[in-house]
């Protein structure tokens, strides 16, 4: 038990290094996630300006919707682990796990989350600096409830967000080329998800639907939680039973490509 | 070397960026579906903003769909036409495989940023248009051949301001050498060119409107099919053009004079 711990540990800190090493790649994309917040404060304080409170939300309140986004994409975002999965099959490198006693899943999971770790701490930074700008603008409501079903749900989402990447990665297996599909469902998901717009501002039958979708628990769950867009506790803790069946069925998913998947994959050279 | 000469070296490149695509058909379908969810996705936001309020910034929501539509119109122009080219531009500087634009015959800039074209892009143009069509019916719009003439001189404008803007973004690549994650800056600022002018307040206006220009670009022929012909927005858009298509230009050859190539 300890060893195979030890094992994972030593892919966790090879990741975090050759992640620290892009750091000011990150830092970059951190500093432009904020100028994306200024498009937000524009396009969505015009639309305010016309009516004080959309969908039964003030400015207020969208505003460090869009912002907790922000932060949480940087704390448990999949950025580009299904390209890296994809690479490693085309390329061959993938064969290398084939022969050793790590389980690829656990491998690529531990590297993802020492990306995060480093991502996560960085977009804390432009946060810190554009505290006194922002502090104004934003307003996090602070019942013990929201902590509670929040952390859990924040973890699920981990879960669902790096589930995916794993399954496109994986469908390198069938397709030479997976860059546009991996796209197109980014569109699916930016909006399914509550990047482009908060999901509760769309037509009630269509919201309630998403509700459904694996989508609606990668990011607009957790942050609906925290930023006091979902006040209900009972509707929550629903959320989580849903969240948790996604969370299975998307791992399960991943298992069943890796298996099938290697039946079909051929390791050439040595 | 004459117009003739290089329109027929644009046109060979053309032909050979198409019987590439029809190669690939499978690629072509993807990314031309992508780009269209893209493009659905900015319409989807306008339409659920404007469930909730009538206007932002003083557009309605056909003018609004007019202005998306018209930035997006542009961003296909810059897509299809010239985004492979520059963007690669980035990586050849850095590989050294710029080398191979050096020994063309004809202006460097030129040849390095026309090379590939994307039919994917340039389809989806007929969908931007569609929009702004669309959104100029339900407007109630009957512009004369004089304004439709008028929208695509100035739309070409905005397509020579992006390509500006973008030749800027991947320049620094011959000094630092690695220019990834830079062309994502340009993707950051086109966001800003879907929101009405004015919109933008105080700082936010002298930066995104006055110094920088990717509101004008879209705002502009947008507001001459909305208004009508105004001197002062058409000779505004016609003088930033020429200031930021030179700027580049300028950038670009002082940038090609530091290159080293990477030869082993």
């Amino acid at each position: 038990m300890l060893s195979t711990l030890n094992k994972y540990r030593a892919a966790f800190s090879v990741g975090l290094q050759s992640n620290l090493v892009y750091r000011v790649n990150f830092a970059i994309r951190g500093f432009f996630s904020f100028f994306h917040l200024i498009v937000v404060f524009i396009l969505w304080g015009s639309a305010y300006a016309g009516s004080p409170v959309i969908g039964g939300f003030s400015f207020a309140q969208t505003f460090t919707y869009f912002v907790a986004l922000i932060v949480v994409q940087f704390m448990i975002g999949a950025f580009n682990e299904d390209y890296q999965i994809s690479e490693e099959i085309r390329n061959g490198l993938i064969n290398q796990f084939l022969l050793k006693p790590v389980n690829y899943f656990a491998y690529r999971f531990s590297i993802y989350l020492s990306a995060r770790l480093v991502t996560g701490l960085l977009i804390l930074l432009p946060l810190v600096v554009l505290f006194p700008l922002l502090k104004d603008h934003l307003t996090i409501p602070l019942d013990g409830w929201r902590l509670a079903v929040g952390l859990p749900a924040l973890v699920m989402s981990a879960f669902i967000q790096f589930g995916i990447a794993y399954c496109f990665g994986l469908m390198s297996f069938w397709f030479l080329e997976i860059q546009g599909l991996v796209i197109l469902s980014m569109a699916i998901e930016s909006v399914l998800g509550g990047q482009i717009f908060p999901l509760d501002l769309l037509p009630d039958w269509l919201f309630r639907v998403s509700q459904y979708l694996p989508y609606y628990y990668q990011m607009y769950f957790p942050v609906a939680i925290f930023t006091g867009r979902l006040n209900d506790p009972a509707a929550a803790l629903a959320g989580l039973g849903i969240q948790a069946g996604w969370v299975f069925i998307i791992l399960a998913t991943g298992q069943i490509l890796w298996r099938r998947g290697l039946r079909l994959h051929t390791a050439v050279g040595g | 070397m004459n117009f003739a000469h290089y329109a027929r070296i644009w046109l060979t490149s053309a032909r050979y960026s198409i019987v590439r695509t029809l190669m690939f058909r499978g690629d072509f379908f993807v990314w031309a579906l992508v780009e269209l969810f893209w493009m659905t996705v900015n319409l989807l936001m306008i339409s659920v903003i404007y469930r909730h309020t009538d206007s932002v910034a003083g557009w309605t929501k056909y003018e609004m769909m007019l202005l998306v539509g018209t930035s997006l119109l542009i961003q296909r122009f810059l897509m299809g036409f010239f985004w492979s080219s520059i963007f690669e531009m980035g990586r050849n500087i850095r590989s050294g495989n710029f080398d191979f634009f050096l020994a063309q015959p004809g202006n460097v800039m030129f040849m390095a940023t026309t090379r590939k074209l994307d039919p994917d892009g340039l389809i989806n143009s007929f969908v931007a248009m569609g929009v702004v069509a669309y959104s100029a019916r339900q407007l109630g719009l009957h512009p004369g051949a004089a304004d439709l003439a008028l929208y695509a001189l100035l739309v070409a404008c905005g397509v020579i301001i992006h390509y500006s803007m973008l030749v800027l973004c991947i320049a620094p690549a011959f000094w630092i050498t690695s220019a990834q994650g830079i062309e994502g800056s340009y993707f950051t600022l086109s966001e800003f060119s879907r929101l009405p002018r004015q919109a933008f307040k105080g700082l936010a206006n002298v930066a995104f409107v006055w110094v920088l220009p990717v509101v004008v670009v879209s705002n502009a022929p947008a507001s001459i099919l909305l208004h009508g012909f105004d001197l002062r927005i058409t000779g505004w858009l016609l003088g930033i053009t020429a200031l930021w298509f030179g700027l580049a230009v300028v950038v670009f050859h002082r940038g090609l004079r530091r290159y080293t190539s990477a030869s082993s």
